[in-house]
């Protein structure tokens, strides 16, 4: 015992001391509920904060952006054709001077409007265009994860929650639908009916739910025998308020995890088969065609592809790393 | 052992049958075909393809027909190529294609074990952030946007590379590259996470207790378990290539069976698109079983206890 | 002042989340030449972090050796260099974990996780170490060792892979040997077979042994000395007998009366209301403040000093000070009689 330490110490404190409960539990650290955690978690991840940030830029330019003009995606003038990108104020900048290999293309042509992604070879404005094209990759995306969550959902969730011999079957039938490429899958379907928006959707949807269910049926095969759950049955609960009650909430995290990374793949597909041509067709848009119009003339006019290129690269990347921020919120065993 | 790797080419032959009798649907419900196109034909080829598909027959026997003909090697002629013999086109593009795939996939391979070692070994310090990022974006980047970005700069700016084509290794630089940087994202990311893992295994302490050098804890004990499940991705991975060498061949004007593919696809020449769907459903279901039979091979746990872990 | 090691006032810090974990919080602690000290306390009180300190071994990113010296035959280990301590460990010192499924290499043969110690230490050849492998391996009896060192963990049993893992350590006849729960995962009669092993073992070769454990059965079957842990700190420490018969610190009679009887082996004996302290944000007062069925006033606001009670005995309590209201150990300390 060291002198100072017993200066302060006085007669007076040895007397018992209770601590109700509240405060011993007040001691012992709070618990912050499991969602929580992963929230607060997922909101200091600044790679994913950016990437929400730009994903909203994004999709409200692709709902504005093709009003701004008041021109149509099939809205063709030859004589603006293959006009470089110039936006008034940023002429200083190379990339949106008007300039091309040192011309004034604008003033070759005489033209005083601007078109801040240029014109393709009809003279369609390309800025309207790639917003367009823009909202047939969101939509695309938006209904194949919808039906992709439905259809994966449920067959993990039947085949995890019955499992026996429901679970054999449909796990053999997964098995050898997984076992054909997806590409080859889609082409197939492709071939069947005919290329458009409908169909690529059908295409990757006929894929892209294997994943999904995989994951469902695990989370179920794991959950359904937990405490909660056998108390619930106890209680007279039935297979369908088991799932949809119990077993489906506490999946939640790993369905939004892999919904976030299925996103992704359902823009690529999409700009995959719009590039060789399987997909959007004239005069429709999405950013895969786009860049396959534009690839044509990329040794003359890169800026055509330039865009969507962009567009559709930031698409991707910003939401893998939502994905990764999302894995990384609920499942911190693999955070730092 | 024996028996898993019999139940697996179960498994296999059961799928590849699947895929066989689907193209033979997907056929037959072709809006018109094949006689959309008679117009392109000539009237031998025409009854030539009304002999094979036995057209004249019921569709049960137009099946068993379609089957016999397959288990033969005869896929039927190419449309677009005046009847010539699917197989014919298939066998001398594959070899190509082929080669395009291994080297895209060894380069991607082996650099993405490299950088997921390093990312691994240095976590949370700038080198591994780098990688991470790194990888995401070429995970992100279609193949064919990269490609057109390195056609863009170093064939027609600076021209190092050639714009296209086959012939020398130069031409193989941007293809290979084009394809192999996901691959290499992929396998890095795999593999720093695996060595994250491993280096936190209670086995990892044990070496270190004994004394060993970090070096030796590293390429002794951590990189080889690390690398083991890598075997795993290489399914999904050849999937990946595939899809990219469609368009990438299409973009550097390879003369491998992708690009043949998409413009058999383009100009609706169906058998030529059957026999390549399934040619690249049977290759994709062989790497699957090989994988499955080298991780057992080269897991100790799996290969003892004759893949009952599996 | 002959110890073989002693531990001076050593703080270990854990900076994660921007919180920093004081795991250890200035443990002082000695240990002679061929005795079995043991460490106990609930789980999180920071006995592991205070072996991996010894061994050099706290990860780092996120851990560090805050202050404090650690004395081996005299020589400070945290001023060791990275290369001096790989020197140390497995030679002088080694140390043997909790679950022996997860603390062999399962891509690695046996006999090699054996030799890899001797061939880095004694210089010897493949051949020789091997040879030393199978000796090591009859030593800790597995049957049919010439056999055995050739196959791959995941072909032994949980006990069998627990006597490799003590093979491991003995390789090269180290000085200290600390063993972190060396049974908790282990069934209750393969738990004896291992604890008569390492006994038979300190026998022969005189090494000093650490001993940490939940287990006060395995305490009073091997140790001589005791130290009882609690939120980071030592809370007593003493002799087998002092701290079994003679206990002074509340935690060590709650420890001891949720102990059923001396030698029913059970995971679950630390039953004691509440939890332990949060070690990123540790109270001011006595860390058992909180759980203490005696704790007073001063108890929640000073932290208690050591206490001599005999040349051996040491506890941190305030009802140890002379102004203390006197109280009774409870009877239920479930000792007398037995042992
Ligand atoms: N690598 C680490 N990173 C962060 N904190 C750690 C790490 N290792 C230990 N700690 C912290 O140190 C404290 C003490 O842990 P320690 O492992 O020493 O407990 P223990 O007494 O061995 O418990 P057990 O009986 O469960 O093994 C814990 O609160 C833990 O959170
Ligand atoms: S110091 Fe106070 S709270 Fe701590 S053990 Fe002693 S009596 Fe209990
Ligand atoms: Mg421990």
């Amino acid at each position: 015992m060291t002198a100072k330490s017993n200066a302060e110490v006085t007669k007076e404190l040895f007397v018992p001391a209770y601590l109700s409960d509240t405060e011993s539990e007040k001691i012992s650290g709070k618990s912050v509920s499991a969602w929580k955690d992963a929230l607060r978690r997922f909101l200091t991840n600044k790679g994913a904060m950016l990437s929400m940030i730009i994903l909203t830029v994004i999709i409200l330019l692709a709902l504005i952006g093709p009003h701004i003009f008041g021109y149509d995606i099939d809205n063709q003038d030859v004589s603006r054709a293959n006009l470089p990108p110039k936006i008034e104020g940023l002429t200083w900048l190379p990339a949106f001077s008007g300039y091309e290999n040192g011309v004034d293309i604008y003033k070759e042509k005489n033209i005083s409007k601007n078109y801040w992604f240029g014109t393709d070879q009809f003279g369609r404005d390309l800025w309207t265009r790639t917003w367009k094209g823009t909202q047939i990759s969101l939509i695309i995306a938006l209904i194949a994860t919808l039906a992709d969550v439905l259809i994966g959902v449920v067959y993990g969730g039947v085949s995890g929650y019955f499992g026996g011999a429901v679970d054999n079957a449909l796990q053999r039938i997964l098995e050898v639908i997984a076992g054909i490429p997806s590409l080859v899958w889609i082409i197939l379907l492709i071939l069947i009916m005919q290329p458009g928006l409908i169909t690529i959707t059908i295409a990757i949807l006929a894929t892209s739910w294997l994943s999904m269910a995989r994951i469902v049926r695990g989370e179920m095969l794991k959950l359904k025998n937990q405490e909660f759950v056998l108390a619930s049955r106890t209680l007279g609960a039935g297979d369908g308020r088991i799932i949809f009650k119990h077993l489906i909430p506490n999946s939640l995290g790993m369905i939004i995890i892999n919904t976030m990374f299925s996103v992704p793949n359902a823009i690529f597909f999409e700009a995959f088969l719009s590039f060789i041509g399987l997909g959007i067709r004239q005069p429709q848009a999405s950013l895969g065609s786009l860049i396959n119009d534009g690839y044509q003339m990329l040794q003359i006019h890169p800026y055509q592809t330039l865009y969507p290129g962009i567009i559709i690269s930031l698409l991707l990347i910003c939401f893998n790393i939502m994905g990764d921020g999302l894995r990384d919120a609920f499942d911190p065993k693999l955070r730092r | 052992m024996i028996r898993y790797i019999l139940k697996r080419v179960g498994y296999m032959i059961v799928t590849f049958y699947v895929v066989i009798t689907l193209t033979f649907l997907a056929m037959k419900m072709l809006p018109g075909t094949p006689f959309k196109f008679a117009n392109r034909l000539s009237p031998e080829q025409l009854n030539q393809l009304k002999h094979y598909y036995g057209l004249d027959q019921p569709i049960p026997i137009q099946y068993l027909h379609y089957l016999w003909n397959f288990i033969h090697g005869n896929l039927g002629g190419s449309f677009q190529y005046g009847m010539q013999p699917v197989t014919e086109f298939l066998f001398q593009r594959f070899p190509i294609s082929l080669q395009l795939g291994f080297e895209s996939m060894i380069f991607g391979t082996v650099l993405g074990i490299f950088l997921g070692i390093v990312s691994g070994i240095y976590r949370g310090r700038f080198l591994d952030w780098g990688t991470v990022t790194l990888a995401v974006v070429f995970i992100s980047i279609p193949s064919f946007i990269f490609a057109a970005i390195l056609q863009y700069f170093f064939s027609v700016q600076i021209r190092i590379f050639p714009v296209i084509g086959w012939s020398g290794p130069m031409t193989h630089v941007l293809p290979v590259v084009s394809i192999g940087v996901g691959v290499m994202a992929t396998i890095a990311r795999f593999m720093r996470t695996e060595m994250v893992e491993v280096l936190n295994q209670d086995y990892i302490v044990t070496a270190q207790a004994k004394g060993l050098s970090t070096n030796a804890v590293i390429f002794r004990h951590a990189i080889r378990n690390a690398m083991i499940p890598i075997v795993t991705v290489i399914g999904p991975l050849t999937s990946a290539v595939v899809t990219g060498s469609l368009v990438i061949e299409n973009i550097f004007a390879i003369p491998g069976i992708g690009s043949q593919f998409v413009d058999a696809i383009v100009t609706n020449d169906y058998p030529m698109i059957m026999g390549t769907t399934e040619l690249y459903a049977g290759l994709f279901i062989v790497t699957i079983l090989i994988v499955d039979v080298l991780y057992g091979v080269i897991d100790p746990r799996i290969r003892v206890s004759g893949g009952k872990s599996i | 002042m002959n110890h073989l090691l002693e531990i001076k006032d050593l703080n270990v810090i854990f900076h994660i989340f921007g919180a920093d974990v004081q795991a250890v919080r200035g443990i002082s602690l000695q240990l002679n030449k061929g005795e079995t000290l043991a460490i106990v306390g609930e789980s999180g009180s920071g006995k592991s972090v205070t072996s991996k300190a010894v061994m050099g071994l706290i990860p780092n990113p996120p851990g560090e050796i805050a202050t404090g010296e650690i004395l081996f035959e005299g020589r400070d280990l945290v001023k060791y260099s990275k290369k001096q301590m790989q020197k140390v460990r497995g030679k002088e010192i080694s140390m043997i974990f909790q679950d022996p499924m997860t603390a062999l290499n399962p891509t690695m043969k046996i006999g090699k996780q054996i030799m890899e110690g001797l061939i880095k230490h004694q210089s010897l050849s493949k051949h020789d170490a091997k040879k030393r492998a199978i000796e090591l391996l009859q030593l800790v009896g597995i049957p049919n060792p010439e056999k055995r060192v050739d196959e791959y963990p995941h072909q032994f049993s949980g006990g069998m892979r627990q006597r490799v893992v003590i093979a491991i350590a003995l390789a090269c006849n180290p000085k200290i040997l600390i063993a972190d729960e060396p049974t908790t995962a282990l069934d209750v009669t393969i738990q004896a077979q291992i604890l008569d092993l390492m006994r038979d073992l300190q026998e022969k070769t005189g090494t000093a042994i650490i001993l940490i454990t939940h287990d006060l059965g395995v305490v009073a079957n091997l140790a001589q000395r005791v130290a009882v842990m609690y939120g980071g700190k030592i809370v007593e420490t003493g002799t087998l007998d002092e701290i079994f018969y003679n206990p002074k610190h509340p935690y060590t009679w709650g420890l001891l009366s949720s102990m059923p009887k001396l030698h029913a082996k059970t995971d679950k004996l630390l039953a004691i209301p509440g939890t332990p302290p949060d070690l990123s944000n540790p109270p001011k007062g006595c860390p058992f403040a909180p759980r203490c069925p005696h704790a007073m006033k001063v108890c929640t606001e000073h932290m208690p000093a050591y206490t001599e009670l005999s040349a051996t005995q040491k506890a941190a309590c305030w009802l140890l000070d002379e102004r203390a209201p006197k109280v009774d150990p409870p009877t239920t300390i479930g000792v007398g009689g037995e042992s």
